[in-house]
Order: structure tokens, then sequence, then C-alpha cells
């Protein structure tokens, strides 16, 4: 597989020295959310009557007053997130002021919304990156998964924005509603030339589900890991993929983890040390994926909401099972996924311990089934 | 000089960074990091108009030689010309 540069070298660097000295180098924007789109598994889409019940959308000058600040601090990167970020009707007025600043912008959309004065105002004023989640291989699966029959237009979006120049990438979360549809995914992906970064495993949705920690509409463990080794097995060459399964079977690190991390005992990655999530309703929270520690930069000012949110992240500990587990490099295991599968930062999180058991298992078997072949 | 690109110019934490906004987005690949004499060096540009210029204005600020302090400056424009920033 073609090795890709997820992230400038100067990124990885800002990062790391924000690390050192707890200043905010990246932040991740949720403007909204409501979205367009109504998926099972999404963590932060609400229907409008409970995004009345449970907070108010921040204004657009209230999100410009928090990136200037925040900018202030050092941040260079941010990540325009929801919900559907393009359903704000004021979205240019917001990142138009943010690239004004001297912002590095990315911004994670459905793609359903990329084209007509939306696709002229960013090919005029282009963000570092589009990163489009696409949810399956056919009109089909997106009613099912979405609620929308909304594949052609994304297609032809993606190539549109692709087409003018913008960097592009695909996010996709593979669930039980588009599984089957994983290596038509893959292919459209490699005829459209674009990187893509597939996930099977799905957090519990716990800040819209009303905190059922660990329930989520999802694969179970075992079908998440057929799923993944189905996704790899289209990515990877057949030399590549014979190697990573015995890596995996010595339990040596075979991914880059999708969040730049330390094998740490507490957060070991950027949330709360370089980077910060701003929920649509005003809460600033190390991770998106976590429920807390929450700080509120509109009262209390955006330096006093980090500071509180670097000290709580520093307290965080995730539970010693998995620190000193020997499956660590193997696992996605962290303080996120912890907490939203057993409501604990120190709760072990027994979910991801059979998907990477299985994943593993699920690898070999598949590394033999060639060897079998091979030998015949 | 005339600096054809828009970049915006940022200090953090000590490293001084161009970053590329407008169209400029296109043609690089992301951030450019300023070393002390780059940075001192773009922030003379506009005023500037010859490579001379930036070498005896450098002189004038930092005790360094004359052939070193022409390297730099020609390193540095000679970047700035390969991304089309300055004629």
């Amino acid at each position: 597989m073609k090795k890709v540069n997820t992230e400038p070298y100067i990124a990885t660097y800002l990062h790391s020295k924000g690390r050192r000295l707890k200043l905010p180098i990246g932040g991740n924007f949720e403007l909204t959310a409501r979205c367009n789109f109504d998926c099972p598994m999404c963590y932060v889409h609400l229907k409008n009557d409970d995004i009345q019940a449970q907070g108010k959308e921040l204004t657009a000058r209230q999100w410009i007053d928090i990136a200037r600040q925040a900018k202030d601090m050092g941040m260079v990167f941010v990540l325009l997130t929801g919900g559907e970020p393009f359903v704000r009707k004021d979205f240019f007025e917001i990142y138009d002021a943010m690239k004004e600043m001297g912002l590095m912008i990315s911004i994670n959309t459905n793609g359903s919304m990329l084209s007509g004065e939306i696709l002229r105002k960013l090919i005029e004023n282009p963000p570092f990156r589009i990163n489009v989640s696409l949810y399956g291989g056919c009109t089909e699966t997106y009613k099912n998964m979405c609620g929308q029959a909304a594949f052609d237009k994304v297609i032809e979006n993606i190539r549109a924005v692709k087409e003018a120049g913008i960097d592009i990438r695909l996010n996709v979360s593979i669930t039980p509603y588009n599984q089957q549809d994983i290596e038509k995914i893959y292919a459209i992906s490699q005829e459209l030339g674009l990187h893509a970064k597939a996930s099977s495993y799905m957090y519990p949705s716990i800040r819209v589900n009303g905190g059922q920690y660990g329930h989520g509409d999802r694969l179970s463990p075992l079908e998440a890991a057929r799923c993944s080794v189905r996704w790899d097995k289209q990515r990877f060459t057949e030399e590549e993929f014979m190697l990573r399964a015995e890596n995996m079977k010595n339990l040596i690190a075979v991914d880059e983890p999708d969040c730049p991390a330390d094998l740490d005992e507490g957060v070991g990655c950027r949330a709360g040390s370089s980077s910060f999530w701003m929920t649509w309703d005003g809460r600033m929270l190390p991770c998106g994926m976590m429920p807390g520690p929450a700080a509120y930069p509109l009262e209390d000012g955006f330096e006093s909401a980090w500071k509180t949110i670097v000290e709580k992240t520093a307290e965080i500990r995730i539970p010693p099972q998995c620190t000193a587990c020997p499956k660590r490099p193997v696992c996605p295991v962290c303080a996120a996924v912890c907490v939203t599968e057993t409501g604990r930062f120190d709760g072990v999180p027994s979910y991801v311990c059979q998907q990477t058991e299985a994943t593993i298992q699920e690898t070999w078997k598949a590394y033999q089934e060639r060897k079998t072949e091979d030998e015949n | 000089m005339k600096i054809k690109k828009q970049l915006i110019k940022r200090d953090i934490a000590g490293d001084t960074i161009l970053v590329p906004v407008g169209k400029t987005v296109y043609d690089s690949n992301g951030l450019f990091v300023l070393n002390e004499v780059a940075t001192f060096i773009w922030d003379n540009l506009p005023e500037l108009d010859t490579q001379e210029e930036i070498v005896a204005k450098i002189l004038e600020e930092y005790e360094v030689s004359q052939e070193e302090a022409a390297k730099d400056t020609a390193e540095f424009l000679g970047k700035l010309r390969e991304m089309q920033i300055i004629d």
C-alpha cells in the first residue's frame, strides 16, 4: 500500500512542542449538532427537538471570538466539523474570519453539500484539507445508513472538489448498515484516486444516547474484526498483508494510530495537552468522544478553560490492566474508549479487548488460508 | 521586493511560521518555518529592492561576515523564487 503523509511534518513538530508547553495548537470546532443525514452511529447529531432541549448553538460571532482567543494562545490547526458544518447558513462568516487569522483549516463533511455556491467559495479561498465521510458504495446503502439517497451526488461533489485541486481524503465508518459495501467502497476510493481511512470500531454514542455507556448501533466485536480484515485485504498487497499478519501475531504495532499517541498510562494523545474540542453548545472537552472533563470558555474565557482542561486531562488514568496488556501495541484502547465503553476512564473496555483479540485471530486465519492456497 | 503570495506570519512559541491564505493554499504543501535570519529578511523584504540591500541590512543587525550574509540571503531568496513568492 502506498504510504500517505497524513499530516505535514511541521504539524507533528508544532504539536509535540505544544504538548511539552501545553499550548492549544489544534482546535476542533463542532459547529452544529444539525445534519441533513441521520446515521445511527453518530455521536453528535441530534434531532431538532433535542437540540432545543439540550442547549443552544453558538453564534458565528462566538465561534470567531473563541478562535481568536485560541489563536492568541498558539492555535494553528482547526478542524471544522459537526453535525454537518455546511448546514450552517453562516458557515462562511466563521470560515473566512478564521482563514484571515492565519489558521490552517480542515473540514469534516458528508460531502452532500459540496456544490454550487459552497464549492465556489471554497475554491476561491480553499481549506488545507476536506475530509469526506463516504458511507457506502451505492444509493441503497446511503438510504439505509444515512436516510438520504445521496450517493451519486456525493461522488459527483468529491470529483468536483478534487478537480478544483483541493486536498481531499475519505473517512469510512463501517457499521451493520454498510459492511456489505466494504470492497465496493475501497474500489471507489481507488477509482477516485483518494486516500481512504476506515474504521470498524464505533465509539458508543454516549453524548446522544443518554449516557448508555458501552451501547451503540454497531457491529459485534467479532463482526467488526472481520470487517477490518476485509478492508485490510483490499488495501494491502499480498506481501504486505502477510507481513502484517506475522507482526500482529507477535503483538508488534502494525498501524499508525488514528490519533498520534504514546502508549501512556494517561491520555497519550494530543487531547488536552496540545488540542481541544469545542462542542456545538460551547463546552470545551479534551476530545469530542469524551463526555468530560468539560470547561466553559464562553463564561470563563478561553485561557482559563484551556488551563482547566489541561489540568483535568493530566489526572486521567486508563486501567492498569490495559497499560500492562501485551496486546496494547495492536489495540486501539485510549482514555476515550475506556470512558465511552464503561463510564470510567479506568474501566476495562471488554468490547475492545474482544475486537482486538478477534482481529489478531481473523488476520492470522486469513494468513494461513493464503499460505495454504500458495502451497497448493 | 514585492511579496506576490498571501502568507500570514505567525509566532508560535519561539517559531516563526508562514501560513498560506487565499489561493496560496493551492501551491504550498502546508506551512513554512522561518529561522531567525529568514524572519529578519522576510520582515524587511517589502522595503528592500535588491539582494545587496538585504545583505547590507543583515550586516547592520547581525555580527556575521559579508560572505555568510550573502549566502543566507541567496539561499532564502532562491527558495522564495522557487515557490513563486517573489519574482
